[in-house]
């Protein structure tokens, strides 16, 4: 039974000069789990919008064609009617949630509707059963952790009982595992409840196990729909710059080697059912040292560059951030700090540059410690990139912002425009030198925010979460961008819940929970270590997972990305083979 | 600052807490006319010890010092600035009538804090909007004013990220004379105003798909019903209110506490 029907859909933005979307017609399924994806600002944001009458009510601008929701055309029905058949989430969930106890923000929606108490009490009991947030029904909104507002928004809206859930991105903001509640919530409202589920969502490893149906949107048409394995293998898809999950990835390149697989996989358990035939029986392999991986990274025999000493720091309010943390990170280290929600990881990094100093302990910036020197001085060393570009970006021009800085640290005139020039060639902004940061798009004002602080060329640079809201092409530039830094000799510290990211960067990783540092080590050390990821709520890269299991068959179990993942199969499988 | 900071909403599970708020608001509003219509120390000082056993009962006794701590410098002043007039205008004598007239005065003050101290920290933002919901304020005045109570926590880490962030590149805020120092804060309120704004228009969206003015017969998850407790108290504040009248109206006068004697 179609639910959602858009036939020959057409929108433009009030004053845009092409259409956000065009000619785009799509029936959905009752009952159907749905991906949209593609490049940022290929309309899959717009689409979503349009599915509740936000577009073109809310936004106005010029809509052709029609949308038609359970039969409701959305051009006739206000978007507050609409709510009812249509539950549309959207990223941020700290701009969702109106009340300050959890279950009157569950309420909100129905109070609006005027349903009656008791009934709201069922509704909101229902709704929070279902998203595992019973026991949080009486907290301050502002006490949850970014998962439990997530959770939140999406009870809020299921207490609504819509028949379709659209969600914008909703485990941007999410660590790994927090992530993975949200789509075992997601589907179990999909088999469970039989309901709708229509999703924009770049963890795209993640997405692929759970979605049965994914939609490429290119230029605001569509231009790819269908089973998860078809859409996710063309070569045109990737083409887009739309990631391919790295098990899907591996499973091509295996087959095309000529391997059969009876279904392309996108989860390590399928890929490895598949992979079974061509494997001996599992045998007890002596145990690798992992170990042995240290000796030749060179980097672990350089100078100490920031030195964390035993370090606790507390914000007002008695919330302890950070508890007796020690670390060392040496010049020339690619370092990724990773762990939950409020591990502290942030709180960390902002001692770096002294914007907040340790209430015990010490932390010293090539062998100086940092009390008594101002975060201006200490910024020349440490460049720290935030995570929102538009907690920075204030200036008329790119070109300007740029030059803040630089202005700030007082530089000349004549070196400032040359910094300027260096850091937008460097980071493909040079186009944009006279446009306002405004009007450019998330993945450009984040590059903006970059080179802002790369302008003054820091020793070392921290990024917090570098890759949140980037689309696959994004990232693979910002790997490749990092690893030009690093040849360069500059540390490089990020803070990331990103773990494909982190397993094809293999840096050294810092993981932390509770304030604390859980433990340090090589990527391959760490992410071979499920139980003190799980401590973490980082979950393991499902390339890693596949060799786990593949290592009862005498395989080596730190294996991380798929490059060398299908360079190890295949020598295998050569050599096992007849 | 600490003083309105004092004043925030503490949760609990008290009978004050759940006291009707309307209840709650006239038995504040009694004990403000009180302090009000009486000038003397022995007045006062009844309507003190009524209100700290109120205090103790709602467990906020905590928070109160700190409201109380906040206010003492401006009671300092009330008591200073009292003695010295009327030792200086009275020709130079300083009586134990006027160390009293003093003492109520500042006590007055005290008396002022504790009872908005009781409403405020025993009042959730949602008792409160339901109670100016059934004094028929329209609900989009309602809705604004907890969104705003709703925001100030999120707001706050905002303007704080936006200040490391800046400073990060260098800004020194506390840097030249006061013209640059004004200028310096462009940088960081600028992001700030740009991000409400665009909050503003995601709030928006998201109260349009939360059904936001679907009906004009907005229910309420919470609802406001006068328990035999909340009776009970009225019952007692009217009594008090009838006492405060006689008082005023037919006592004489209260004799002085402290006498008349001449301290200097």
């Amino acid at each position: 039974m179609t639910i959602i029907e858009v036939r020959d859909l057409t929108y433009t933005y009030p004053h845009a000069s092409r259409p956000a979307l065009k000619d785009v017609n799509l029936d959905i399924d009752a009952g159907e789990f749905l991906l949209l994806t593609g490049p940022s600002g290929c309309g899959k944001t717009t689409f979503c919008r349009a599915l509740n009458g936000l577009i073109p009510k809310f936004y106005s601008g010029e809509m052709l064609g029609t949308v038609k929701v359970e039969g409701l055309d959305t051009r006739e029905h206000p978007t507050m009617r609409l709510a009812q058949h249509v539950g549309l989430i959207f990223q941020n969930p700290d701009n969702q949630i109106f009340a300050l106890i959890v279950e009157k923000d569950i309420a909100f929606g129905l109070e609006n509707l005027g349903v009656p108490k008791s009934q709201m009490l069922q509704q909101i009991h229902w709704a929070s059963e279902n998203t595992g947030i019973v026991d949080l029904l009486q907290r301050a909104t502002h006490e949850l952790s970014g998962g439990q507002k997530q959770r939140l928004t999406i009870a809020s809206i299921l207490a609504m009982r819509p028949k379709i859930i659209v969600m914008d991105e909703p485990t941007a903001f999410l660590d790994p595992v927090g992530a993975e509640r949200i789509f075992e919530v997601l589907d179990k409202l999909n088999k469970e409840h039989r309901m709708t589920i229509i999703l924009i969502e770049h963890r795209m490893d993640l997405a692929a196990k759970y979605v049965e149906r994914i939609i490429v949107f290119n230029n605001g048409t569509v231009v790819h729909d269908g089973r998860p394995q078809e859409v996710l293998g063309e070569e045109s898809t990737r083409l887009l710059g739309v990631g391919t999950p790295r098990i899907l990835e591996l499973a091509r390149r295996l087959e095309s080697r000529g391997l059969k697989m009876n279904r392309l996989p996108v989860s390590a358990e399928a890929l490895y059912e598949s992979l079974k035939p061509y494997l001996p029986e599992p045998r007890a392999v002596p145990a690798v040292d992992v170990r042995g991986l240290d000796e030749y990274a060179g980097e672990y025999h350089h100078q100490p560059i920031i030195q964390v000493k035993g370090i606790n720091f507390t914000y007002p309010g008695n919330v302890k951030a950070l508890n007796d943390v020690d670390l060392t990170i040496h010049q020339g280290d690619f370092v990724a700090i990773m762990g939950e929600n409020g591990a502290g990881k942030t709180t960390l990094v902002k001692h770096f540059n002294g914007l907040l100093r340790p209430q015990s302990g010490s932390v010293l910036v090539e062998n100086v410690d940092i009390a008594g020197t101002s975060v201006a001085k200490l910024s020349r060393k440490v460049g720290l990139v935030f995570q929102n570009p538009d907690d920075q970006l204030f200036e008329e021009t790119v070109e300007k912002e740029i030059s803040f800085a630089l202005r700030n640290f007082g530089f000349k005139d004549s070196v400032v425009e040359k910094r300027v020039n260096w850091a937008l060639n460097l980071l493909d902004l040079a186009e944009y030198k006279d446009k306002s940061p405004f009007t450019l798009s998330g993945g450009e004002r984040k590059r903006v925010a970059l080179a802002s602080v790369l302008a003054w060329d820091p020793e070392i640079l921290v990024l917090d979460e570098p890759t949140v809201g980037q689309d696959y092409g994004q990232k693979e530039r910002l790997r490749h961008f990092l690893a030009q830094l690093r040849t360069q000799g500059k540390t490089v510290i990020i803070v990331t819940h990103d773990v494909e990211f982190v397993a094809e960067s293999q840096p050294r990783i810092v993981l932390m929970a509770q304030g604390r540092v859980i433990g340090e080590g090589p990527a391959k050390e760490i992410m071979t270590c499920p139980e003190m990821l799980s401590q973490c709520s980082v979950a393991q890269p499902e390339i890693t997972r596949l060799f786990k299991m593949l290592s009862r068959h005498g395989l080596p179990s730190d294996v991380l990305d798929v490059d060398e993942a299908f360079d190890t199969l295949t020598r295998y499988l050569k050599e096992a083979g007849p | 600052m600490s003083l309105l900071e004092s004043l925030r909403f503490t949760r609990g599970d008290t009978p004050i807490h759940n006291m009707d708020p309307r209840v709650k608001f006239l038995l504040t509003m009694t004990f403000f006319a009180a302090s009000v219509m009486f000038l003397d120390l022995i007045p006062l000082a009844a309507i003190f010890l009524v209100q700290a056993p109120i205090v103790a009962y709602a467990k906020v006794a905590g928070e109160w010092l700190k409201s109380l701590k906040g206010a003492s410098m401006i009671a300092a002043i009330i008591f200073v600035t009292n003695m010295a007039s009327f030792y200086y205008f009275r020709g130079g004598v300083l009586t134990f009538a006027i160390l009293e007239y003093s003492l109520a005065l500042t006590l007055r003050f005290i008396v002022l804090i504790t009872s908005f101290s009781i409403f405020f920290l025993t009042t959730s933002p949602d008792k409160l909007s339901l109670a100016l919901d059934k004094a028929r304020i329209p609900y989009e005045f309602n809705f604004a004013f907890i969104t705003a109570i709703r925001f100030v926590p999120v707001l706050a880490d905002e303007a704080q990220t936006i200040m490391d962030a800046q400073r990060s590149r260098g800004l020194e805020l506390d840097r030249g004379n006061f013209l640059t120092r004004v200028r310096n804060y462009i940088p960081i309120l600028l992001p700030l105003i740009i991000n409400s704004i665009r909050r503003s228009l995601e709030l928006a969206e998201a109260m349009e798909s939360r059904a936001f003015g679907a009906t004009e017969d907005r229910t309420n998850l919470y609802e406001l019903k006068m328990t035999q407790f909340d009776y009970v108290t009225l019952f007692i504040i009217l009594l008090g209110v009838g006492l405060l009248v006689y008082l005023k109206l037919f006592y004489p006068g209260f004799p002085k506490l402290l006498g008349e004697g001449v301290i200097l």
